[in-house]
């Protein structure tokens, strides 16, 4: 048998059926250098399992939230387990945690008030213009400007229109 | 056309009997005494329904002439006529101009045959009696004469006695001044041909179906003008204005209404006029055709009829400052509840 070569990873990962695996074995007990592989392989992937997970930036974390957030204040922030890391002093949102640190500044606490004030000045302005300019329109309709009659066509409908239409009945009515 | 010179000369003739003081008859006097009992009906009546028959029934050629009686004096026109049965009138208004299709029961037509309900509103707001006989046009014609109410006669027809349309027709004012003198100066009436499939053409008339959806879209309108006027017509017309007919039977004025202010700058041809404070621009001396702005409309009226008439129905009709901002939303407020109230 020829060395495992790819068939480390797959002997490490126990991905080999039960007839290649007992193959593998047997090669492994005569075959140092594929021993050795499999050894380096089996303590890579092991050092590998024990490192922790990507943390992710807490900028990042709390731009996201702030995209997300409908305008009024955050709720108070739960935590039943206290915060175990930090990173450069600030805390660290663990799967635990419900909500992310508050980490804005004081100063913003009223924004969203007065952001939600003006917002209601900026319907009501929009509103009332709206209405005044309805009324405008139903009141006088759209001012088309200065004009002159086209007097030539009026004219002429008032001299081709016969009063009260039709015409007189087309047979000689009888003299009395 | 070279008739014509001789049919001014006719007209100008006509022109100097009706300023030297009156129809050339003298039958009547105008402040004529209330009918009797026996012309307290429209004896009369039927001569006009036949005269409108013929005038759409028989052919005819010759040469029209219409004088009114204007602020600074007469005016007269003349035109040229015929009428073939089956094909309709045609008129030609200048010696070398085109020649033109009119409906004789419109003004183009010269009101030659004025539809039957026209004769009866005719015949409500007047009397329409027979007068005995006379002459015109160097033809035999029977008289029949228009009454208003007081007794006083509004209007003379004189109607061929041999089957053809009204010779001539007048037009007198309340004080028994003849102010509309019109009729042939030339006819040829063709024999009859027997029986002729006439025609009947819609020609634009009793169109007040829209006069509730035009109330409903703000438009505010008489129903009556003074002078018996009735309204026989509203509709909006491209490109954007308002048409108004009214008639007595007798006259016809059209109003023309449109949004916005009137170009005064830009009106050529016109002259302005101050009337009870307001100003208004006319163009032909006999008063027929007036033009103002008011409340943000500008009226253009037409008439075929006498001018007190016609200045009575313009005096009639809005006259308006332009509207301030507040009454312009007092008015649209107006309108929505209108068109919100169920009751309205």
């Amino acid at each position: 048998m020829s060395h495992l070569g790819e068939r480390v990873s797959a002997l490490v990962d126990g991905e080999l059926n039960h007839h290649e695996r007992d193959r593998a074995l047997s090669h492994l007990a005569f075959c140092a250098d594929c021993r050795a592989e499999v050894e380096a392989m089996r303590a890579l992937k092991s050092r590998l399992r024990s490192l922790d997970g990507p943390v992710m930036p807490t900028d990042l974390t709390m731009s996201l939230l702030r995209m997300a957030e409908p305008g009024g204040p955050l709720p108070p922030r739960e935590r039943p387990f206290p915060a175990s890391r930090t990173f450069g002093g600030a805390p660290i949102p663990s799967m635990h945690s419900v909500a992310p640190p508050d980490n804005r500044p004081r100063g913003r606490a009223g924004g969203p008030r007065r952001a939600r004030r003006a917002g209601y000045v900026a319907v009501g302005v929009a509103s009332a213009a709206v209405a005044i300019g309805t009324l405008f329109v139903v009141g006088g309709g759209a001012d088309p400007g200065p004009r002159v009659p086209p007097v030539d066509m009026f004219a002429n409908q008032h001299r081709n229109t016969v009063p009260f239409g039709g015409s007189a009945t087309p047979t000689l009515s009888p003299t009395p | 056309m070279t008739r014509l010179p001789a049919t001014v000369i006719l007209a100008a003739v006509m022109l100097l009997g009706l300023v030297a003081g009156g129809p050339a008859h003298t039958a009547r006097p105008a402040h004529a005494a209330p009918p009797d009992e026996a012309e307290s009906e429209d004896t009369g009546l039927y001569l006009l329904r036949e005269a409108a028959v013929a005038a759409r029934s028989r052919g005819y050629s010759g040469i029209r002439y219409v004088t009114v009686q204007g602020r600074t004096g007469p005016v007269t026109s003349t035109a040229e006529v015929r009428n073939l049965p089956g094909r309709g009138l045609t008129v030609r208004t200048e010696p070398s101009g085109p020649v033109q299709g009119a409906d004789p029961g419109a003004p183009a037509g010269g009101m030659l045959a004025p539809s039957g309900a026209m004769l009866e509103v005719l015949a409500r707001n007047y009397r329409v009696v027979a007068a005995g006989r006379g002459q015109a046009c160097g033809r035999p014609a029977r008289l029949a004469e228009v009454l208003r109410p007081d007794g006083t006669v509004a209007a003379r027809y004189w109607v061929d006695e041999a089957g053809g349309p009204v010779l001539r027709r007048e037009f007198l004012d309340g004080r028994g001044r003849v102010v509309q003198d019109s009729g042939f100066a030339e006819l040829t009436v063709d024999p009859v041909a027997g029986d002729v499939a006439v025609p009947v053409r819609a020609a634009g008339g009793a169109a007040l179906v829209e006069v509730s959806g035009l109330a409903a879209e703000g438009w505010s309108f008489p129903r009556m003008l003074p002078g018996r006027l009735e309204l026989f017509a509203a509709h909006k017309a491209l490109p954007g204005y308002l048409y108004l007919g009214y008639s007595d039977g007798l006259s016809v004025v059209s109003v023309f209404i449109q949004h916005g202010a009137l170009d005064e700058e830009r009106l050529r041809g016109w002259h302005a006029e101050r009337r009870n404070g307001h100003t208004i621009w006319t163009r032909d001396p006999a008063g027929q055709e007036t033009i103002w702005a008011s409340g943000g409309h500008v009226y253009t009226v037409f008439a075929d009829a006498p001018a007190d008439v016609a200045d009575a129905a313009v005096a009639a009709l809005p006259h308006e400052p332009v509207p301030d901002l507040w009454t312009r939303l007092g008015r649209g407020a107006h309108r929505l509840l209108s068109w919100f109230n169920p009751f309205g």
